[in-house]
C-alpha cells in the first residue's frame, strides 16, 4: 500500500505542475481539421471566438512572467478601449477601481461597453461568477442582457463597432510585445466552429481588414498526416 | 502498511510493552486517486495549430493600372459551396455537418466568349465545373479531386519540388543521422522549396479562393490546406462577383433538380 500510496502521490505531483486549466469558453466550437503544424503560441496573443450566429467574444494570454502580466493588461486594455469609446459616443461609460479589478480577473470577456458596468458589478453579488458566466453564454434568461462584443460590417475606419475598438485598444496600450506580435500575425487567432458559415467569418475578417490587422491565424485542429 | 514500533517507557516497572501503531492508508490513495483523476480530467495537453493567413489591405486603389493583375492563363477561381437541399439553396447537412462542394472555373467566367446576358448564353457559356475535396487515393497515392486539379496546373513547381524532396531524403542537403544536421537539413531544404515556389520562369497558377456566405469555414480551411499541400504561392481570398453568383445559380439550377 505504501508504494501504491507513492505513485499516486508523483502522478499527482506530475498534473499539478504541468496542468493548464481549460478556461470556460462561452460558446464550445469544434475548430477545422488542418495540416499545418504549426503550434500556436504560448503567451502574447489574443483569441477571437466566434460562435456559429456570429457573436464574438476575446480572451488574451499574456506573459504571465514579465511586466505585463494578464491582469494588468486587462486593466490598461479596459482604460483604452473606454478611451476610445468615449471619442465617438455620447453616452460616455466609465468605470470604478472595483469594476476594473473585476474585469482584470476575467477569462473571456464580451459584452457591450453600455452593459459592462451592470455586467461587471455581477461579481458583487453571491454566486457572481456564475451569474457572469451565465450571461456570457446567454444562458440567465434575461432578454436585456446582450452577450457577445457588438460587431457588423464596417468598412470605415473613422467609425469602428465596438469589436474594432477593442481590437484597436490591444494594439495601443503600452505593451509592446503584444502590439508586435498582433503586426506580425502571430497575436490574433481566429477561433470558429468548422461549420461557422463563411459569411460569419468573412464579416470578422473584413473588421480586422478595415483597421489594418492583415495577418492573423486560424485556429486548428490537428489532421492525420497527409502528403 | 506503515508501521511504527515504539518502546514505551524505560521506566516502567512491570508492564513494558510493544505498541505497534498502523497507519491506514487506504482513505489517502482513494483520494490521491480522486484528485489525479480530476486533473487528468481538467488538464489540455493538446495545443492547438494555427494557419496562418495574410490578406489585403482592405483600403481602395486609386491607381487601378497599380494592381496586379492576374493573367487569364494563370488565374483558377475557386468557388466554396455548401451542399444544398435538392430544389432549393437552403443547406442540406449530414449529421449535422455542412458537407463542402467546390466549384472552379479557369480562366474568364464564361471563358473568351464571355458570360452574355441573356440565360440562353449563360448555359451556353457557363465554364464552371464541380469537384469536391479528396484525399489522397490510399492505393494509388493518386491525388484526387481538387488537389488533382491544381497539382496539374502546378505541374513545373511540383516536378521540383519532388526532386528537392529526394534529394532532401537521399542527404543531399545534410546528414540526416545527427540532430543538427537534420535542422540544418531542414532548414537548407525549406529555403530552396521556397525559391522554387517564387521562380518566376516556371509556369504556376494564380488562385482567386471566393466563396459564397453559405459554405462553411471549415471548407475555407481545407483549400487554404490544399495550396500548402501542392506548393501554391500566389493565392488570395476575393469577394464573389456578380458573374461568379450567376454562374454557380445556373449550374445548381441544371445539376441540382
Amino acid at each position: 500500500m505504501t508504494a501504491m500510496s507513492d505513485v499516486t502521490v508523483l502522478l499527482l505531483t506530475f498534473f499539478m505542475l504541468t496542468s493548464t486549466f481549460l478556461s470556460k469558453e462561452p460558446a464550445t466550437v469544434i475548430t477545422p481539421p488542418s495540416v499545418s503544424t504549426e503550434k500556436v503560441q504560448e503567451t502574447n496573443w489574443v483569441q477571437v471566438l466566434v460562435n456559429p450566429e456570429g457573436k464574438v467574444w476575446l480572451s488574451m494570454n499574456n506573459d504571465t512572467s514579465k511586466n505585463w502580466s494578464n491582469e494588468k493588461m486587462r486593466m490598461a486594455l479596459l482604460d483604452k478601449v473606454s478611451e476610445i469609446y468615449n471619442e465617438t459616443h455620447k453616452n460616455k461609460v466609465s468605470f470604478t477601481p472595483e469594476q476594473k479589478y473585476t474585469f482584470s480577473k476575467l477569462g473571456t470577456f464580451g459584452v457591450p461597453l453600455a452593459q459592462m458596468g451592470e455586467f461587471l458589478n455581477l461579481a458583487n453579488l453571491q454566486e457572481g461568477q456564475t451569474q457572469m458566466d451565465k450571461w456570457l453564454d446567454g444562458s440567465d434568461g434575461n432578454p436585456s442582457h446582450v452577450t457577445g462584443i457588438p460587431v457588423s460590417w464596417n468598412n470605415n475606419e473613422a467609425t469602428p463597432n465596438e469589436f474594432q475598438m477593442w481590437m484597436k485598444a490591444m494594439r495601443q496600450t503600452d505593451n509592446e510585445t503584444l502590439a508586435k506580435a498582433i503586426k506580425d500575425g502571430s497575436g490574433v487567432a481566429i477561433k470558429a466552429d468548422q461549420n461557422t458559415a463563411f459569411d460569419v467569418i468573412h464579416m470578422v475578417m473584413d473588421n480586422l481588414q478595415t483597421i489594418h490587422m492583415n495577418k492573423f491565424t486560424l485556429l486548428t485542429a490537428l489532421k492525420g498526416a497527409e502528403e | 502498511m506503515a508501521e511504527v514500533q515504539q518502546n514505551e517507557g524505560g521506566k516502567g516497572k512491570n508492564h513494558q510493552k510493544k505498541m505497534t501503531i498502523r497507519v491506514d492508508f487506504t482513505p489517502m490513495v482513494d483520494m490521491n486517486m480522486l484528485l489525479i483523476t480530476f486533473f487528468m480530467l481538467c488538464t489540455t495537453m493538446i495545443k492547438s495549430q494555427t494557419l496562418t493567413i495574410a490578406l489585403p489591405s482592405n483600403e481602395k486603389v486609386d491607381n487601378v493600372e497599380n494592381m496586379s493583375q492576374a493573367s487569364a492563363d494563370d488565374a483558377v477561381t475557386i468557388i466554396l459551396d455548401a451542399k444544398r437541399k435538392v430544389g432549393s439553396f437552403d443547406v442540406d447537412t449530414v449529421n449535422g455537418q455542412v458537407v463542402p462542394v467546390v466549384y472552379y472555373y479557369f480562366g474568364k467566367p464564361g471563358g473568351d466568349a464571355g458570360l452574355g446576358t441573356t440565360p440562353e448564353s449563360v448555359a451556353a457559356n457557363n465554364n464552371l465545373q464541380e469537384s469536391e475535396f479528396l484525399a489522397n487515393d490510399e492505393k494509388s497515392g493518386k491525388a484526387r479531386g481538387i488537389r488533382d486539379i491544381i497539382q496539374k496546373r502546378n505541374k513545373e513547381v511540383l516536378e521540383k519540388i519532388n526532386e528537392l524532396k529526394k534529394k532532401y531524403e537521399n542527404g543531399g542537403f545534410g546528414d540526416l543521422e545527427t540532430k543538427e544536421g537534420r535542422e540544418k537539413a531542414q532548414e537548407a531544404y525549406n529555403k530552396a522549396a521556397s525559391e522554387v515556389r517564387n521562380d518566376a520562369n516556371l509556369k504556376k497558377p494564380v488562385i482567386i479562393i471566393k466563396s459564397t456566405p453559405q459554405a462553411s469555414y471549415g471548407s475555407l480551411v481545407s483549400v487554404l490546406d490544399e495550396m500548402q499541400i501542392n506548393s501554391i504561392s500566389k493565392y488570395q481570398i476575393d469577394n464573389m462577383t456578380k458573374a461568379d453568383s450567376t454562374m454557380v445559380i445556373d449550374y445548381q439550377n441544371r445539376h441540382h433538380k
